[in-house]
């Protein structure tokens, strides 16, 4: 991105910040959005100067940037919709883990989404939890009722007659549960997309 | 004295309701007014920008056209190109894509059909 020249310190100094503070913000776009994005913003700057050459340089370039708002405040709503098309289109985890933070505020779907992704981790914790504990951690049940899923005191196992049902299928059915999860995710992301 | 404070109160709460309902009608309408500024021309951003004011004597918010251009984009109803300038500051032209056009013709008719209605009700 070609920067804008200006003729009066102070002029520079504010459009100097409002960049560096777009930037900052675009952080979290692909590269070449986030070129187009500021390639864009700076371009609005440039058109702006150019109407009412004889005013004072910052007064214009400020009264500029107070229409335009705050940085964060433009951008985030670009940067939430670009997200969740590269969350989607990608299949990455952080991806979709940051276009659902992103999202957040949007509404109460994607506060659903993004309590599924946390659960989602919990699977991921338990194949580790497994690992380095494999007596106490497990799938519990209770005379054929469900029990627990996570870790029991080994000494209440055995007192109040908790089976663990899984055994060496734990680690598996994690890790199958997991990818069905996320699977589901990422196609409600899709659909709900669509259906915008 | 106290009934005057309560007036007050309800004129100043009316004013509020008021100026919710402008900013959520023009919400709701910039798309389409964006689409029709945008009929038969190529305009940049900021051409865009002074084309609504000039026009319409809407005040939007300058920040909130660019997010509403990339959704008209992924919607296919524009497309847009960068075109270079003299001053190495290049220009990105929005333009109306065909789909953008037959779009504006069945926003036009439901506008038409919506505008009769409130007319029939209010008059």
């Amino acid at each position: 991105m070609k920067a804008i020249d200006f003729e009066q310190k102070t002029a520079q100094k504010i459009y100097d910040s409002y960049i560096k503070r777009l930037e900052k913000t675009a952080k979290p776009l692909l590269r070449e959005d986030r070129e187009d994005v500021l390639m864009e913003f700076n371009s609005h700057i440039y058109e702006g100067m150019k109407r009412n050459p004889d005013e004072n340089e910052a007064d214009r370039l400020l009264d500029i940037l107070e229409k335009l708002g705050e940085p964060e405040e433009v951008l985030k709503p670009l940067i939430a919709e670009k997200k969740l098309e590269q969350a989607t289109n990608t299949f990455n985890p952080i991806h979709v883990f940051k276009a659902l933070a992103l999202n957040v505020g949007n509404g109460v779907f994607y506060i659903l989404m993004t309590l599924l992704y946390l659960s989602l981790s919990l699977f991921v914790f338990l194949i580790y939890a497994k690992i380095t504990n494999p007596t106490e951690v497990g799938l519990f049940f209770k005379e054929g009722n469900f029990m627990a899923l996570g870790s029991i005191n080994p000494d209440n196992l055995q007192e109040r007659n908790i089976v663990e049902v899984l055994g060496n299928w734990f680690i598996p059915a994690m890790m199958v549960s997991g990818v069905v999860f996320y699977a589901a995710i990422t196609l409600l992301l899709r659909l709900k997309r669509k259906a915008k | 004295m106290h009934n005057y404070v309560l007036c007050y109160r309800f004129a100043s709460m009316n004013e509020e309701f008021i100026r919710k309902w402008k900013s959520q009608v023009k919400k709701g309408t910039l798309s389409f007014i964006v689409l029709n500024i945008l009929k038969g021309k190529e305009l940049y951003g900021y051409e865009l920008i002074e084309a609504v004011k000039n026009k319409t004597s809407i005040e939007i918010a300058e920040g909130t056209l660019y997010p509403l251009l990339n959704r008209l984009k992924k919607e296919n109803l524009v497309t847009s190109k960068w075109v270079e300038q003299e001053s190495g500051i290049p220009r990105k032209y929005y333009v109306l894509t065909q789909e953008g056009i037959n779009t504006i013709d069945q926003m036009k008719k439901y506008w038409e059909t919506l505008e009769q209605s409130i007319k029939r009700i209010s008059s």
